[in-house]
Protein backbone atom coordinates (compact mmCIF):
# COMPACT_ATOMS: atom_id res chain seq x y z
CA UNK A 1 0.00 0.00 0.00
CA UNK A 2 2.82 2.17 0.51
CA UNK A 3 3.21 4.99 -2.26
CA UNK A 4 5.99 7.16 -2.81
CA UNK A 5 3.69 9.99 -3.80
CA UNK A 6 2.46 10.64 -0.41
CA UNK A 7 5.71 11.28 1.53
CA UNK A 8 3.76 13.37 4.19
CA UNK A 9 2.56 12.41 7.65
CA UNK A 10 -0.77 13.11 7.20
CA UNK A 11 -2.47 14.37 3.72
CA UNK A 12 -6.23 15.23 3.75
CA UNK A 13 -7.03 15.43 -0.10
CA UNK A 14 -10.34 16.81 -1.12
CA UNK A 15 -12.14 15.49 1.93
CA UNK A 16 -16.14 16.53 1.66
CA UNK A 17 -18.22 14.88 4.21
CA UNK A 18 -22.05 14.92 5.08
CA UNK A 19 -24.30 14.45 7.70
CA UNK A 20 -27.76 13.90 5.77
CA UNK A 21 -28.34 16.57 3.28
CA UNK A 22 -26.26 18.71 5.37
CA UNK A 23 -22.67 19.17 4.27
CA UNK A 24 -20.02 19.67 7.00
CA UNK A 25 -16.50 19.27 5.52
CA UNK A 26 -16.04 20.98 1.28
CA UNK A 27 -13.37 19.90 -0.15
CA UNK A 28 -10.74 20.23 2.49
CA UNK A 29 -7.04 19.50 1.35
CA UNK A 30 -4.19 19.84 3.60
CA UNK A 31 -0.88 18.00 4.50
CA UNK A 32 1.30 17.73 7.86
CA UNK A 33 5.11 16.86 8.05
CA UNK A 34 6.48 14.75 10.70
CA UNK A 35 6.83 16.87 13.68
CA UNK A 36 4.25 19.48 12.69
CA UNK A 37 1.87 21.17 15.04
CA UNK A 38 -1.31 21.96 12.92
CA UNK A 39 -4.09 24.39 14.47
CA UNK A 40 -7.53 24.38 13.26
CA UNK A 41 -9.53 27.28 14.34
CA UNK A 42 -13.01 28.70 13.45
CA UNK A 43 -16.50 29.00 14.46
CA UNK A 44 -18.61 26.56 16.32
CA UNK A 45 -20.56 24.23 13.75
CA UNK A 46 -17.47 24.92 11.06
CA UNK A 47 -16.20 21.30 11.13
CA UNK A 48 -13.43 20.93 13.41
CA UNK A 49 -14.45 18.44 15.22
CA UNK A 50 -15.72 16.30 12.02
CA UNK A 51 -12.79 17.07 10.35
CA UNK A 52 -10.05 15.06 13.44
CA UNK A 53 -13.23 12.14 13.85
CA UNK A 54 -12.28 11.85 9.95
CA UNK A 55 -8.44 11.41 10.35
CA UNK A 56 -9.44 8.64 12.75
CA UNK A 57 -12.48 7.52 11.20
CA UNK A 58 -14.86 7.78 13.49
CA UNK A 59 -16.56 9.55 10.83
CA UNK A 60 -16.68 8.23 7.63
CA UNK A 61 -15.85 10.48 4.46
CA UNK A 62 -18.66 11.15 1.66
CA UNK A 63 -15.22 11.56 -1.07
CA UNK A 64 -11.79 12.51 -1.60
CA UNK A 65 -8.53 10.15 0.59
CA UNK A 66 -6.83 10.70 3.71
CA UNK A 67 -2.98 9.47 3.84
CA UNK A 68 -1.12 8.56 6.91
CA UNK A 69 2.32 8.14 6.40
CA UNK A 70 2.16 7.53 3.02
CA UNK A 71 -0.72 4.54 3.44
CA UNK A 72 -4.27 5.44 2.35
CA UNK A 73 -6.59 5.12 5.43
CA UNK A 74 -9.81 6.04 4.04
CA UNK A 75 -11.74 3.05 1.85
CA UNK A 76 -13.74 0.28 3.06
CA UNK A 77 -10.32 -2.48 3.39
CA UNK A 78 -8.70 -0.19 5.98
CA UNK A 79 -8.91 -1.83 9.50
CA UNK A 80 -10.18 1.12 11.50
CA UNK A 81 -8.63 -0.65 14.87
CA UNK A 82 -5.00 -1.07 13.35
CA UNK A 83 -5.45 2.81 11.88
CA UNK A 84 -6.83 4.00 15.75
CA UNK A 85 -3.36 2.38 17.18
CA UNK A 86 -1.30 5.01 15.49
CA UNK A 87 -3.57 7.98 16.07
CA UNK A 88 -4.61 9.73 19.46
CA UNK A 89 -7.14 11.35 20.08
CA UNK A 90 -7.68 13.47 22.85
CA UNK A 91 -11.37 14.75 23.99
CA UNK A 92 -13.36 18.09 25.43
CA UNK A 93 -14.81 15.97 27.90
CA UNK A 94 -11.88 13.95 28.95
CA UNK A 95 -13.66 11.03 28.38
CA UNK A 96 -11.41 9.09 30.73
CA UNK A 97 -12.48 5.78 31.79
CA UNK A 98 -14.60 6.22 35.07
CA UNK A 99 -13.97 2.89 37.17
CA UNK A 100 -10.42 2.52 35.98
CA UNK A 101 -7.63 4.59 38.26
CA UNK A 102 -5.27 7.16 36.32
CA UNK A 103 -2.73 4.03 35.92
CA UNK A 104 -5.42 1.84 34.57
CA UNK A 105 -6.62 4.39 32.51
CA UNK A 106 -3.26 4.28 30.79
CA UNK A 107 -2.81 0.72 30.29
CA UNK A 108 -6.22 -0.52 28.85
CA UNK A 109 -4.90 0.30 25.04
CA UNK A 110 -1.06 -1.24 25.46
CA UNK A 111 -2.96 -4.16 27.11
CA UNK A 112 -6.26 -4.83 25.22
CA UNK A 113 -4.83 -3.44 21.61
CA UNK A 114 -1.46 -3.72 21.81
CA UNK A 115 -1.42 -7.26 23.75
CA UNK A 116 1.58 -6.03 25.85
CA UNK A 117 1.31 -7.89 29.60
CA UNK A 118 0.37 -6.36 33.09
CA UNK A 119 4.21 -5.19 34.12
CA UNK A 120 5.04 -3.76 30.41
CA UNK A 121 2.19 -2.14 30.45
CA UNK A 122 2.31 -0.69 33.45
CA UNK A 123 5.81 0.27 33.17
CA UNK A 124 4.43 2.01 30.23
CA UNK A 125 2.25 3.69 32.26
CA UNK A 126 4.38 4.92 34.66
CA UNK A 127 6.57 6.75 32.26
CA UNK A 128 3.62 8.29 30.65
CA UNK A 129 2.27 9.60 34.12
CA UNK A 130 5.40 10.64 34.81
CA UNK A 131 5.53 12.60 31.51
CA UNK A 132 2.36 14.49 32.32
CA UNK A 133 3.50 15.12 35.93
CA UNK A 134 0.83 12.65 37.28
CA UNK A 135 3.03 9.86 38.92
CA UNK A 136 1.67 10.66 42.95
CA UNK A 137 -2.06 10.36 41.30
CA UNK A 138 -1.67 7.16 39.77
CA UNK A 139 -3.82 5.40 41.63
CA UNK A 140 -6.55 8.02 41.53
CA UNK A 141 -10.02 7.57 40.25
CA UNK A 142 -11.11 10.00 37.25
CA UNK A 143 -13.78 11.13 39.99
CA UNK A 144 -10.51 12.03 42.46
CA UNK A 145 -9.13 14.24 39.54
CA UNK A 146 -9.41 17.80 39.40
CA UNK A 147 -10.01 18.73 35.49
CA UNK A 148 -6.80 19.33 34.48
CA UNK A 149 -5.20 16.33 36.08
CA UNK A 150 -8.18 14.07 34.29
CA UNK A 151 -7.04 15.95 30.78
CA UNK A 152 -3.33 15.16 31.60
CA UNK A 153 -4.70 11.34 32.21
CA UNK A 154 -6.57 12.13 28.56
CA UNK A 155 -3.08 12.93 26.73
CA UNK A 156 -1.10 10.01 28.66
CA UNK A 157 -3.94 7.36 27.58
CA UNK A 158 -3.66 8.75 24.03
CA UNK A 159 -0.04 8.61 24.08
CA UNK A 160 0.99 5.59 25.46
CA UNK A 161 -0.18 3.76 22.38
CA UNK A 162 2.89 5.31 21.09
CA UNK A 163 0.78 6.99 18.01
CA UNK A 164 2.60 8.99 14.99
CA UNK A 165 -0.49 11.59 15.10
CA UNK A 166 -2.01 13.22 17.80
CA UNK A 167 -5.27 14.73 17.79
CA UNK A 168 -7.07 17.38 20.04
CA UNK A 169 -10.00 18.28 20.22
CA UNK A 170 -10.46 21.54 21.86
CA UNK A 171 -9.17 19.95 24.83
CA UNK A 172 -8.83 23.16 27.44
CA UNK A 173 -12.06 24.18 26.53
CA UNK A 174 -14.17 22.31 29.58
CA UNK A 175 -11.55 23.57 31.93
CA UNK A 176 -11.81 26.39 34.50
CA UNK A 177 -9.35 29.35 33.55
CA UNK A 178 -6.06 28.44 35.99
CA UNK A 179 -6.26 25.04 34.86
CA UNK A 180 -5.72 25.27 31.59
CA UNK A 181 -1.98 26.41 31.60
CA UNK A 182 -1.19 23.03 32.92
CA UNK A 183 -2.31 21.30 30.02
CA UNK A 184 -1.04 23.47 27.60
CA UNK A 185 2.18 22.88 29.02
CA UNK A 186 2.21 19.34 28.47
CA UNK A 187 1.02 20.00 24.73
CA UNK A 188 3.50 22.54 24.58
CA UNK A 189 6.33 19.43 25.68
CA UNK A 190 5.00 17.14 23.40
CA UNK A 191 5.34 19.83 20.61
CA UNK A 192 8.82 20.12 21.49
CA UNK A 193 9.82 16.31 21.45
CA UNK A 194 8.46 16.23 18.05
CA UNK A 195 4.71 14.83 18.14
CA UNK A 196 3.06 15.57 15.14
CA UNK A 197 -0.28 17.12 16.60
CA UNK A 198 -3.14 18.27 14.67
CA UNK A 199 -4.83 20.67 17.29
CA UNK A 200 -8.42 22.26 17.51
CA UNK A 201 -8.22 25.20 20.51
CA UNK A 202 -9.37 28.62 20.90
CA UNK A 203 -6.27 29.07 22.96
CA UNK A 204 -4.63 32.42 20.92
CA UNK A 205 -1.32 32.36 22.38
CA UNK A 206 -0.86 28.82 22.40
CA UNK A 207 -1.78 28.62 18.25
CA UNK A 208 0.70 31.93 18.09
CA UNK A 209 3.50 30.24 19.97
CA UNK A 210 3.64 26.33 19.00
CA UNK A 211 1.94 26.13 15.67
CA UNK A 212 3.90 25.68 12.43
CA UNK A 213 0.97 26.32 10.71
CA UNK A 214 -2.89 27.47 11.38
CA UNK A 215 -5.84 26.53 9.12
CA UNK A 216 -9.25 28.89 9.22
CA UNK A 217 -12.21 26.72 8.66
CA UNK A 218 -15.46 28.62 7.65
CA UNK A 219 -18.54 26.78 6.48
CA UNK A 220 -16.53 23.37 6.00
CA UNK A 221 -13.99 25.01 3.90
CA UNK A 222 -10.71 26.50 4.55
CA UNK A 223 -11.00 30.14 4.16
CA UNK A 224 -7.04 30.95 4.78
CA UNK A 225 -4.09 28.94 6.08
CA UNK A 226 -0.64 29.53 6.56
CA UNK A 227 2.18 30.28 9.43
CA UNK A 228 0.22 31.68 12.80
CA UNK A 229 2.34 35.18 11.98
CA UNK A 230 0.48 35.80 8.62
CA UNK A 231 -3.21 34.87 10.34
CA UNK A 232 -2.48 37.28 12.84
CA UNK A 233 -0.82 39.69 11.76
CA UNK A 234 -1.08 40.16 7.95
CA UNK A 235 -4.67 37.88 7.39
CA UNK A 236 -5.71 38.10 3.42
CA UNK A 237 -9.21 37.04 3.99
CA UNK A 238 -11.47 39.78 6.09
CA UNK A 239 -13.07 36.77 7.85
CA UNK A 240 -9.41 35.41 9.48
CA UNK A 241 -9.07 38.80 10.59
CA UNK A 242 -12.61 39.32 12.19
CA UNK A 243 -12.76 35.99 13.51
CA UNK A 244 -9.28 35.74 14.87
CA UNK A 245 -9.97 39.44 16.64
CA UNK A 246 -12.86 38.05 18.02
CA UNK A 247 -11.71 34.96 19.31
CA UNK A 248 -8.69 36.74 20.87
CA UNK A 249 -10.66 39.28 22.61
CA UNK A 250 -13.20 36.80 24.10
CA UNK A 251 -10.07 35.09 25.46
CA UNK A 252 -7.95 37.25 27.67
CA UNK B 1 -29.93 30.45 73.14
CA UNK B 2 -27.88 28.83 71.17
CA UNK B 3 -26.08 26.87 73.33
CA UNK B 4 -29.44 24.66 74.25
CA UNK B 5 -30.45 23.83 70.63
CA UNK B 6 -26.49 22.53 69.89
CA UNK B 7 -26.55 20.24 72.85
CA UNK B 8 -30.20 18.47 71.35
CA UNK B 9 -28.60 17.81 68.30
CA UNK B 10 -25.80 16.65 69.68
CA UNK B 11 -27.71 14.30 71.81
CA UNK B 12 -30.13 13.49 69.28
CA UNK B 13 -27.52 12.62 66.97
CA UNK B 14 -26.00 10.24 69.56
CA UNK B 15 -29.65 8.56 70.53
CA UNK B 16 -29.39 7.77 66.63
CA UNK B 17 -26.25 6.71 66.28
CA UNK B 18 -26.90 3.79 69.49
CA UNK B 19 -29.87 2.71 68.73
CA UNK B 20 -28.93 2.09 64.64
CA UNK B 21 -26.15 -0.22 66.35
CA UNK B 22 -28.68 -1.54 68.56
CA UNK B 23 -30.77 -2.16 65.21
CA UNK B 24 -27.28 -3.62 63.78
CA UNK B 25 -26.38 -5.99 66.62
CA UNK B 26 -29.83 -7.46 66.87
CA UNK B 27 -30.06 -7.94 62.84
CA UNK B 28 -26.56 -9.63 63.35
CA UNK B 29 -27.52 -11.40 66.16
CA UNK B 30 -30.59 -12.81 64.31
CA UNK B 31 -28.92 -13.75 61.28
CA UNK B 32 -26.26 -15.65 63.23
CA UNK B 33 -28.90 -17.34 65.04
CA UNK B 34 -31.09 -18.36 61.97
CA UNK B 35 -27.89 -19.29 59.46
CA UNK B 36 -26.21 -21.11 62.38
CA UNK B 37 -29.64 -23.01 63.22
CA UNK B 38 -30.33 -24.05 59.21
CA UNK B 39 -26.34 -24.66 58.42
CA UNK B 40 -26.52 -27.37 61.47
CA UNK B 41 -29.92 -28.40 60.57
CA UNK B 42 -28.54 -29.71 57.09
CA UNK B 43 -25.49 -31.02 58.05
CA UNK B 44 -27.40 -33.15 60.54
CA UNK B 45 -30.29 -34.51 58.19
CA UNK B 46 -27.48 -34.90 55.13
CA UNK B 47 -25.26 -36.73 57.05
CA UNK B 48 -27.43 -39.49 58.33
CA UNK B 49 -28.82 -37.75 61.71
CA UNK B 50 -25.10 -36.29 63.01
CA UNK B 51 -26.73 -34.62 66.52
CA UNK B 52 -30.29 -35.68 66.25
CA UNK B 53 -31.78 -38.51 64.18
CA UNK B 54 -32.86 -37.18 60.93
CA UNK B 55 -36.04 -34.25 60.75
CA UNK B 56 -36.22 -34.74 64.24
CA UNK B 57 -35.63 -31.02 66.32
CA UNK B 58 -32.68 -30.00 68.04
CA UNK B 59 -34.80 -29.58 71.65
CA UNK B 60 -38.05 -31.64 71.76
CA UNK B 61 -41.07 -29.77 72.09
CA UNK B 62 -42.04 -30.94 74.71
CA UNK B 63 -39.07 -29.81 76.92
CA UNK B 64 -39.91 -26.09 75.51
CA UNK B 65 -43.53 -26.34 76.46
CA UNK B 66 -42.37 -27.77 80.36
CA UNK B 67 -40.21 -24.76 80.25
CA UNK B 68 -42.56 -22.39 79.77
CA UNK B 69 -45.16 -23.72 82.21
CA UNK B 70 -42.79 -23.13 84.58
CA UNK B 71 -42.38 -19.47 83.73
CA UNK B 72 -45.67 -17.70 84.61
CA UNK B 73 -47.17 -15.51 82.00
CA UNK B 74 -44.71 -16.94 79.33
CA UNK B 75 -46.20 -19.75 78.61
CA UNK B 76 -48.03 -18.65 75.65
CA UNK B 77 -45.28 -17.78 74.10
CA UNK B 78 -43.71 -21.03 74.97
CA UNK B 79 -46.33 -23.04 73.42
CA UNK B 80 -45.85 -21.03 69.51
CA UNK B 81 -41.77 -22.01 70.12
CA UNK B 82 -42.81 -25.38 70.71
CA UNK B 83 -44.93 -25.66 67.60
CA UNK B 84 -42.15 -23.73 65.63
CA UNK B 85 -39.43 -26.49 66.50
CA UNK B 86 -42.13 -29.34 65.70
CA UNK B 87 -41.89 -28.17 62.15
CA UNK B 88 -38.96 -26.32 61.17
CA UNK B 89 -36.84 -29.16 60.31
CA UNK B 90 -39.40 -30.34 57.71
CA UNK B 91 -39.62 -26.35 56.32
CA UNK B 92 -35.39 -26.60 56.47
CA UNK B 93 -35.75 -29.21 53.10
CA UNK B 94 -37.95 -26.63 51.21
CA UNK B 95 -36.34 -23.68 52.48
CA UNK B 96 -33.20 -25.66 50.38
CA UNK B 97 -35.37 -25.99 47.76
CA UNK B 98 -36.08 -22.55 47.50
CA UNK B 99 -32.50 -21.37 47.79
CA UNK B 100 -31.07 -23.69 45.56
CA UNK B 101 -34.07 -22.77 42.63
CA UNK B 102 -33.39 -19.21 43.58
CA UNK B 103 -29.50 -19.25 43.55
CA UNK B 104 -29.23 -21.05 40.22
CA UNK B 105 -31.84 -19.10 38.70
CA UNK B 106 -30.44 -15.28 39.49
CA UNK B 107 -27.48 -16.88 38.47
CA UNK B 108 -27.70 -18.63 34.85
CA UNK B 109 -30.47 -15.38 34.46
CA UNK B 110 -27.52 -13.41 34.57
CA UNK B 111 -25.93 -15.16 32.04
CA UNK B 112 -28.09 -14.80 29.45
CA UNK B 113 -29.40 -10.87 30.57
CA UNK B 114 -26.00 -9.83 29.95
CA UNK B 115 -26.03 -10.57 26.18
CA UNK B 116 -29.55 -9.62 25.96
CA UNK B 117 -28.83 -6.43 27.44
CA UNK B 118 -26.09 -5.28 24.94
CA UNK B 119 -28.24 -6.31 22.74
CA UNK B 120 -30.65 -4.69 23.12
CA UNK B 121 -28.43 -1.23 23.89
CA UNK B 122 -26.22 -1.93 20.77
CA UNK B 123 -27.46 -4.28 18.54
CA UNK B 124 -28.89 -3.51 15.15
CA UNK B 125 -31.21 -7.13 14.28
CA UNK B 126 -30.28 -8.58 17.76
CA UNK B 127 -32.13 -5.93 19.24
CA UNK B 128 -35.95 -6.75 18.02
CA UNK B 129 -35.08 -10.60 18.98
CA UNK B 130 -33.87 -8.94 22.56
CA UNK B 131 -36.99 -6.94 22.90
CA UNK B 132 -39.22 -9.95 21.68
CA UNK B 133 -37.54 -12.35 24.29
CA UNK B 134 -37.77 -10.14 27.24
CA UNK B 135 -41.33 -8.35 26.42
CA UNK B 136 -42.84 -11.50 26.06
CA UNK B 137 -41.38 -13.24 29.46
CA UNK B 138 -41.94 -9.98 30.97
CA UNK B 139 -45.54 -9.43 29.26
CA UNK B 140 -46.98 -13.17 30.68
CA UNK B 141 -47.49 -14.74 34.22
CA UNK B 142 -44.60 -16.56 35.61
CA UNK B 143 -47.35 -19.41 37.14
CA UNK B 144 -47.97 -19.53 33.27
CA UNK B 145 -44.41 -19.73 32.27
CA UNK B 146 -44.42 -22.57 34.51
CA UNK B 147 -47.41 -24.67 33.59
CA UNK B 148 -46.41 -24.68 29.99
CA UNK B 149 -42.85 -25.84 31.04
CA UNK B 150 -44.53 -28.93 33.68
CA UNK B 151 -47.64 -29.74 31.96
CA UNK B 152 -46.99 -28.15 28.07
CA UNK B 153 -43.79 -29.48 27.77
CA UNK B 154 -43.35 -31.96 29.92
CA UNK B 155 -39.50 -30.64 30.80
CA UNK B 156 -39.69 -33.04 33.64
CA UNK B 157 -39.52 -36.47 31.67
CA UNK B 158 -36.55 -35.14 29.87
CA UNK B 159 -34.43 -34.85 32.79
CA UNK B 160 -31.14 -36.95 31.72
CA UNK B 161 -29.87 -39.52 33.63
CA UNK B 162 -26.98 -37.98 35.75
CA UNK B 163 -29.25 -35.17 36.54
CA UNK B 164 -31.97 -37.71 37.70
CA UNK B 165 -32.43 -37.82 41.48
CA UNK B 166 -30.60 -34.68 41.78
CA UNK B 167 -33.80 -32.88 43.06
CA UNK B 168 -36.44 -34.56 45.17
CA UNK B 169 -38.54 -34.28 42.35
CA UNK B 170 -37.63 -33.49 38.56
CA UNK B 171 -40.36 -30.87 38.62
CA UNK B 172 -37.97 -29.19 40.03
CA UNK B 173 -36.07 -29.15 36.95
CA UNK B 174 -38.62 -27.39 35.24
CA UNK B 175 -39.07 -24.65 37.70
CA UNK B 176 -35.30 -24.01 37.34
CA UNK B 177 -35.42 -23.68 33.82
CA UNK B 178 -38.82 -21.50 34.64
CA UNK B 179 -37.04 -19.17 36.72
CA UNK B 180 -33.87 -19.06 34.30
CA UNK B 181 -35.80 -17.64 31.25
CA UNK B 182 -37.93 -15.57 33.23
CA UNK B 183 -35.72 -13.74 35.60
CA UNK B 184 -32.81 -13.51 32.57
CA UNK B 185 -35.98 -11.11 31.09
CA UNK B 186 -36.00 -8.89 34.18
CA UNK B 187 -32.19 -8.83 35.18
CA UNK B 188 -31.34 -7.99 31.38
CA UNK B 189 -34.22 -4.96 32.03
CA UNK B 190 -32.34 -4.24 35.09
CA UNK B 191 -28.77 -4.12 33.01
CA UNK B 192 -29.76 -2.49 29.74
CA UNK B 193 -30.74 1.11 31.72
CA UNK B 194 -27.62 0.82 33.65
CA UNK B 195 -25.60 0.36 30.75
CA UNK B 196 -27.66 3.61 29.33
CA UNK B 197 -26.60 5.38 31.99
CA UNK B 198 -22.73 5.39 30.96
CA UNK B 199 -21.45 8.19 29.50
CA UNK B 200 -21.25 7.39 25.54
CA UNK B 201 -17.69 9.33 25.39
CA UNK B 202 -16.47 6.64 27.07
CA UNK B 203 -17.24 4.34 24.36
CA UNK B 204 -16.16 6.72 21.55
CA UNK B 205 -12.55 7.22 24.02
CA UNK B 206 -12.27 3.38 23.99
CA UNK B 207 -12.90 2.81 20.02
CA UNK B 208 -10.49 5.83 19.62
CA UNK B 209 -7.94 3.82 21.37
CA UNK B 210 -8.06 0.70 18.88
CA UNK B 211 -10.42 -1.05 21.28
CA UNK B 212 -13.28 -3.00 19.04
CA UNK B 213 -16.62 -2.09 19.57
CA UNK B 214 -17.31 -5.92 21.59
CA UNK B 215 -13.93 -4.88 23.52
CA UNK B 216 -14.67 -1.55 24.30
CA UNK B 217 -18.37 -2.86 25.79
CA UNK B 218 -16.81 -5.22 27.36
CA UNK B 219 -13.82 -3.58 28.80
CA UNK B 220 -15.21 0.08 29.54
CA UNK B 221 -18.87 0.12 29.37
CA UNK B 222 -20.43 -3.06 31.48
CA UNK B 223 -17.81 -2.63 34.00
CA UNK B 224 -19.57 0.10 34.78
CA UNK B 225 -23.51 -0.78 33.82
CA UNK B 226 -23.19 -4.01 36.12
CA UNK B 227 -21.99 -1.62 38.87
CA UNK B 228 -25.19 0.75 38.41
CA UNK B 229 -27.34 -2.03 38.01
CA UNK B 230 -26.73 -3.96 41.43
CA UNK B 231 -29.81 -1.55 43.04
CA UNK B 232 -32.16 -2.73 40.78
CA UNK B 233 -30.55 -6.16 40.30
CA UNK B 234 -31.44 -6.68 44.07
CA UNK B 235 -34.88 -6.13 43.49
CA UNK B 236 -35.07 -8.91 40.87
CA UNK B 237 -33.30 -11.45 43.55
CA UNK B 238 -35.63 -10.81 46.24
CA UNK B 239 -38.50 -10.97 43.97
CA UNK B 240 -37.28 -14.94 43.43
CA UNK B 241 -36.75 -15.33 46.38
CA UNK B 242 -40.48 -14.35 46.79
CA UNK B 243 -42.01 -15.45 43.64
CA UNK B 244 -40.14 -19.35 43.70
CA UNK B 245 -43.55 -20.21 45.55
CA UNK B 246 -45.23 -20.50 42.51
CA UNK B 247 -43.43 -23.59 41.82
CA UNK B 248 -45.50 -25.33 44.45
CA UNK B 249 -48.31 -25.40 41.78
CA UNK B 250 -46.21 -27.44 39.73
CA UNK B 251 -45.34 -30.00 42.87
CA UNK B 252 -41.70 -29.11 43.58
CA UNK B 253 -41.80 -29.40 47.59
CA UNK B 254 -39.90 -25.73 48.13
CA UNK B 255 -40.60 -23.77 51.26
CA UNK B 256 -44.10 -22.45 50.47
CA UNK B 257 -45.26 -26.21 49.30
CA UNK B 258 -43.76 -27.35 52.58
CA UNK B 259 -45.94 -25.54 54.51
CA UNK B 260 -49.32 -25.67 52.53
CA UNK B 261 -49.03 -29.52 53.24
CA UNK B 262 -48.29 -29.82 57.16
CA UNK B 263 -50.77 -26.73 57.01
CA UNK B 264 -53.40 -29.10 55.35
CA UNK B 265 -52.91 -31.80 58.11
CA UNK B 266 -52.54 -29.96 61.55
CA UNK B 267 -55.02 -26.96 60.26
CA UNK B 268 -52.97 -24.34 61.82
CA UNK B 269 -52.58 -22.25 58.73
CA UNK B 270 -51.92 -19.02 60.56
CA UNK B 271 -49.27 -20.57 62.19
CA UNK B 272 -47.75 -22.26 59.98
CA UNK B 273 -47.64 -19.22 56.79
CA UNK B 274 -46.46 -16.63 59.72
CA UNK B 275 -43.79 -19.35 60.34
CA UNK B 276 -42.66 -19.60 56.65
CA UNK B 277 -43.11 -16.16 56.11
CA UNK B 278 -40.75 -15.23 59.06
CA UNK B 279 -38.46 -17.94 57.19
CA UNK B 280 -38.95 -15.99 53.61
CA UNK B 281 -38.09 -12.62 55.28
CA UNK B 282 -34.65 -14.19 56.62
CA UNK B 283 -33.97 -14.71 53.11
CA UNK B 284 -34.72 -11.59 51.65
CA UNK B 285 -33.23 -9.63 54.47
CA UNK B 286 -29.60 -11.93 54.17
CA UNK B 287 -30.12 -11.06 50.46
CA UNK B 288 -30.28 -7.47 50.66
CA UNK B 289 -27.61 -7.11 53.48
CA UNK B 290 -25.58 -9.30 51.09
CA UNK B 291 -25.85 -7.24 48.08
CA UNK B 292 -25.60 -3.93 49.95
CA UNK B 293 -22.12 -5.50 50.66
CA UNK B 294 -20.97 -5.90 47.06
CA UNK B 295 -22.43 -2.32 46.38
CA UNK B 296 -19.92 -0.98 48.91
CA UNK B 297 -17.13 -3.30 48.03
CA UNK B 298 -17.05 -2.50 44.47
CA UNK B 299 -18.32 1.38 44.43
CA UNK B 300 -15.87 3.48 42.77
CA UNK B 301 -15.06 6.61 44.33
CA UNK B 302 -16.94 9.77 42.05
CA UNK B 303 -18.62 7.08 40.11
CA UNK B 304 -22.57 6.65 40.06
CA UNK B 305 -23.65 7.55 43.58
CA UNK B 306 -20.91 9.20 44.70
CA UNK B 307 -20.29 12.75 43.75
CA UNK B 308 -18.84 12.35 40.07
CA UNK B 309 -22.53 12.29 38.45
N1 LIG C 1 -23.40 13.18 14.65
C1 LIG C 1 -23.89 14.22 13.93
N2 LIG C 1 -25.05 14.09 13.27
C2 LIG C 1 -25.55 15.11 12.55
N3 LIG C 1 -24.97 16.31 12.44
C3 LIG C 1 -23.80 16.51 13.07
C4 LIG C 1 -23.20 15.46 13.86
N4 LIG C 1 -22.05 15.94 14.38
C5 LIG C 1 -21.94 17.20 13.94
N5 LIG C 1 -22.98 17.56 13.15
C6 LIG C 1 -23.16 18.82 12.47
O1 LIG C 1 -22.03 19.05 11.68
C7 LIG C 1 -21.63 20.41 11.73
C8 LIG C 1 -20.17 20.52 12.13
O2 LIG C 1 -20.04 20.04 13.45
P1 LIG C 1 -18.64 19.99 14.19
O3 LIG C 1 -18.89 19.38 15.50
O4 LIG C 1 -17.64 19.37 13.30
O5 LIG C 1 -18.31 21.53 14.34
P2 LIG C 1 -17.18 22.23 15.19
O6 LIG C 1 -16.47 23.13 14.27
O7 LIG C 1 -16.38 21.23 15.91
O8 LIG C 1 -18.02 23.10 16.21
P3 LIG C 1 -17.76 23.45 17.75
O9 LIG C 1 -16.78 24.57 17.76
O10 LIG C 1 -19.09 23.85 18.25
O11 LIG C 1 -17.24 22.20 18.40
C9 LIG C 1 -22.57 21.11 12.70
O12 LIG C 1 -23.55 21.80 11.95
C10 LIG C 1 -23.21 19.99 13.45
O13 LIG C 1 -24.53 20.30 13.80
MG1 LIG D 1 -16.15 20.64 17.97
Amino acid sequence: MSDNEHTYLLEVDRVSQSYGTEKVLRDISFEMDRGDVTVLVGPSGSGKSTMLRCVNRLTEIDSGNIYLDGERITGPDVDVNELRKEVGMVFQDFNLFAHLTARQNIMLGPRRVLGLDKEEAGKRADEHLEMVGLTPQADSYPGELSGGQQQRVGIARALAMEPKLMLFDEPTSALDPELIGEVLEVMRDLADRGMTMLVVTHEMSFAREVASEMLFLDGGKIVERGPPEQLFDRPEEDRTASFLRRITEMHS
Amino acid sequence: MSEPVVDTTHEEGETRLSTGGLGRTLLVAAGVVFWGWLLLRWANDWLGGLFVPVGQPFVAPATIESLGASIPGLAGAFDALAFAVEYLPALSEGLWLTLVLTVLGIFFGFFIAVPLSVARVYGNLSKYVSLLYTELLRGTPLLAQLFVLYFGLNISGYVPGFLDGVFANNAAWAALVGFILNSAAYQSEYIRSALQSVDTGQLTAGRAIGLSKVDAIRYVVLPQGLRFAIPGWTNELIYLIKYSSLAAFITVPELFKRANDIASSNFRYTAMFTITAVLYLALVITASRMMNYVEDRTAIPGLGTGSGR
